[in-house]
């Protein structure tokens, strides 16, 4: 019944600054999660019981506080963002302004994104993610991409989350109780893998989740209105091998999570 | 429930509730049974139950709010429903003294009956109509959870609001992509598909038949994209591979020689087999008898064909359906016709031989003279003359003064 923690095994460095800064608003984030458990709460509980009973000292590390408790900065580099082509944005007529910040700049009439800003966002928003993972959370995948469809709510069953990649009923979230017919308990995060209803409409989801204040990660490419996204991650959301990147990172992250909840569950049981 | 009848028999029931008193005991225990054998849709528990304060947990499962409004309501619905069966209860029994007879063998039927007999009504609609029914009849079941303890959904589309039909969906898609990756590879190998996969003789099922299956209400919308990536998948040159999977959702189409009782052949003393039907066409009335191991003679009221109808086109008519089935030199036939004239009667005969013939050939035989026309009487008449003009149609010479 050991279920101590190696801090030294678990800590990865922090590189840059960036990444410091944004685990401390994670900290805020994640906390702010009423519906979801700490497994490792539970799991501190029980083992003041057996500490006094067999005596062995423990060394128990918050996950919040670690910056990179699921190791989702080993998942990606890069380079696999630029093979994915995740850096190809659209065409510079339908950029949004509020995009202007993460555009490094255009090439033959195509916006092209700054991966350098990417690569924290995105390690960032699946930080996030894994952590909702880890506490129970529900994870809602959304897309309206026909394309993609099968992949996103494939991936979202590979993980035993959820999906909504169809017609969406006005009022799912913010009349949930009328739509489900009972009180019903909604995602704890959305995450967007692609941000558009049809070309140019925005998905009702997003404006939803605001109002619900349901935190939200959405891959906004460079014609997308970034504002209402909790965290979001400026990429590349048509090109089939870029979402298939997005699909296998956040399955990867949530799987990790939720085998560490399992382990740390069953170190309590 | 009995709404229009309560008001009638309430005020007679009020006196007897002190003698029903252990009645309702009993209900309420025939009640909790019904419940717990429910079928899933009307299942009053969930799937998993919170066991709270049980010995094996140390400390309570937390139950989500949704859990905790769901199993409220499941509460007092429960509660709703022992009120009204006690009340349909009482009220039975009372209807059974009005009615003079023993309460405890009253049954529904009997209730229906004393209904219809005390407060008879005239309403078309059957449904306007006073009744009393049993509360689990009238009163529409109530939706089992569809999320655990926790308030997680169980199914991964929940959220759309007709998970199981986007899951169909979902795996049709699979599906489909799984087949074009199969034709690619096929391709590659310069392999063609065997066989191909024939639908004919059936259809998609429509939106309602679909609905039962999937047990969800499918918006027409939803149904028209349903229907259009089935039809996708059937028509995509390897979709004889997933024949089982499409004809889940086909329903065939009976053709109707099918539905048609076809009578077995008759047996004349000699041995040989025969078969008597009758037609009519216009004022025509034809009885025909057809008859096996024959030399193709046909006789029509005691004299051959020939003689009979001296016009080739009247000829033609008749032999027609012997030719179409190929028996003409198998078979004799001996008809009697009368009433009409030579077009009418050739044309009875035919419509008689052709049902006639049915009992000779095959049920594949069957559809083609179906759908050649020989099995359907043609159910035209003389069209009336009409003041003012010559005829049905002609008019009178038109002059000017």
């Amino acid at each position: 019944m050991i279920v101590s923690v190696a801090v030294s095994r678990c800590l990865r460095p922090c590189s840059t600054k960036r990444w410091a800064s944004t685990s401390q608003r994670l900290l805020t984030a994640a906390s702010m999660q009423p519906s979801v458990s700490n497994p490792q709460h539970d799991n501190i509980v029980e083992n003041a019981s057996s500490e006094s009973l067999g005596g062995e000292v423990r060394q128990v590390i918050d996950p919040l506080k670690h910056p990179d408790y699921f190791g989702v900065a080993d998942l990606f580099t890069l380079s696999d963002l630029f093979d994915a082509r995740v850096h190809l944005g659209h065409k510079v007529g339908v950029r949004n302004a509020y995009m202007k910040p993460y555009i490094f700049g255009s090439r033959l009439g195509v916006d092209i994104l700054d991966l350098e800003q990417t690569v924290p966002r995105l390690r960032l928003a699946l930080n996030f993610t894994a952590h909702v993972a880890y506490r129970g959370g529900i994870i809602l995948f959304i897309s309206r991409s026909p394309q993609t469809l099968p992949l996103v709510e494939a991936t979202a069953r590979e993980c035993g989350e959820y999906a909504h990649c169809r017609f969406w009923k006005g009022g799912s979230f913010t009349n949930a109780t009328v739509q489900f017919a009972a009180v019903t308990r909604l995602p704890d995060v959305c995450v967007f893998v692609s941000t558009h209803d049809t070309v140019f409409e925005p998905h009702c989801a997003v404006a939803e989740c605001a109002k619900m204040n349901i935190p939200t990660v959405g891959i906004v490419d460079s014609s997308c209105d970034p504002r209402l996204f909790t965290y979001p991650v400026p990429g590349n959301d048509d090109t089939p091998s870029a979402v298939k990147l997005y699909c296998r990172l956040f399955k990867e992250a949530i799987l990790g999570a939720k085998a560490k909840r399992k382990e740390a569950t069953d170190g309590a049981a | 429930m009995m709404h229009s009848a309560r008001c009638a028999l309430k005020s007679a029931a009020s006196c007897s509730y002190s003698q029903l008193s252990t009645c309702r005991t009993r209900v309420c225990r025939s009640l909790a049974s019904v419940a717990s054998d429910g079928p899933a849709k009307s299942d009053a528990t969930p799937k998993q139950t919170p066991q709270v304060g049980s010995a094996g947990h140390e400390r309570a499962e937390k139950i989500s709010k949704a859990m905790k409004a769901y199993l409220q309501r499941a509460q007092s619905h429960d509660k709703f429903m022992t009120n009204e069966i006690a009340e349909y209860e009482i009220g039975k029994r009372h209807l059974a003294n009005i009615m003079g007879e023993d309460p405890d063998s009253f049954r529904q039927e009997d209730i229906d009956k004393a209904i219809e007999y005390l407060l008879p009504s005239g309403l078309f609609d059957r449904k306007a109509r006073p009744q009393m029914k049993h509360p689990s009849q009238v009163i529409p079941k109530r939706k089992a959870a569809e999320f655990g303890v926790d308030g997680r959904p169980f199914h991964f589309l929940f959220y759309t609001g007709l998970p199981n039909y986007y899951q169909l969906m979902h795996e049709t898609n699979l599906k489909l992509e799984a087949l074009k990756h199969h034709e690619d590879k096929m391709l590659a190998r310069d392999v063609s598909p065997e066989t191909v996969l024939h639908l004919a003789g059936s259809q998609w099922l429509d939106s309602e038949k679909l609905g039962d299956m999937l047990r969800e209400k499918i918006p027409e919308r939803d149904f028209t994209q349903f229907v259009k990536l089935m039809d996708r998948l059937a028509a995509h040159p390897y979709s004889y591979l997933e024949k089982d999977f499409i004809m889940v959702y086909r329903r065939f189409l009976k053709s109707q020689a099918m539905l048609q009782e076809i009578p077995p052949l008759m047996y004349a003393d000699d041995g040989r087999a025969y078969m008597e039907a009758e037609g009519i066409r216009k004022r025509a009335h034809a009885k025909v008898k057809v008859m096996d191991k024959g030399t193709g003679e046909i006789n029509v009221n005691g004299r051959s064909l020939l003689r009979s109808f001296p016009t080739i086109l009247d000829r033609e008519q008749i032999v027609f359906p012997l030719q179409f089935v190929g028996k003409m030199s198998e078979l004799d036939v001996e008809a009697t016709v009368e009433g009409g004239g030579n077009s009418g009667q050739a044309g009875a005969i035919r419509f008689a031989l052709s049902s006639a013939l049915q009992s000779f050939v095959d049920r594949q035989m069957v559809e083609k003279m179906r759908l050649a026309g020989l099995l359907t009487q043609d159910p035209r008449r003389l069209e009336r003359q009409k003041p003012g003009q010559a005829g049905a149609r002609k008019k009178f010479t038109w002059k000017k003064r």
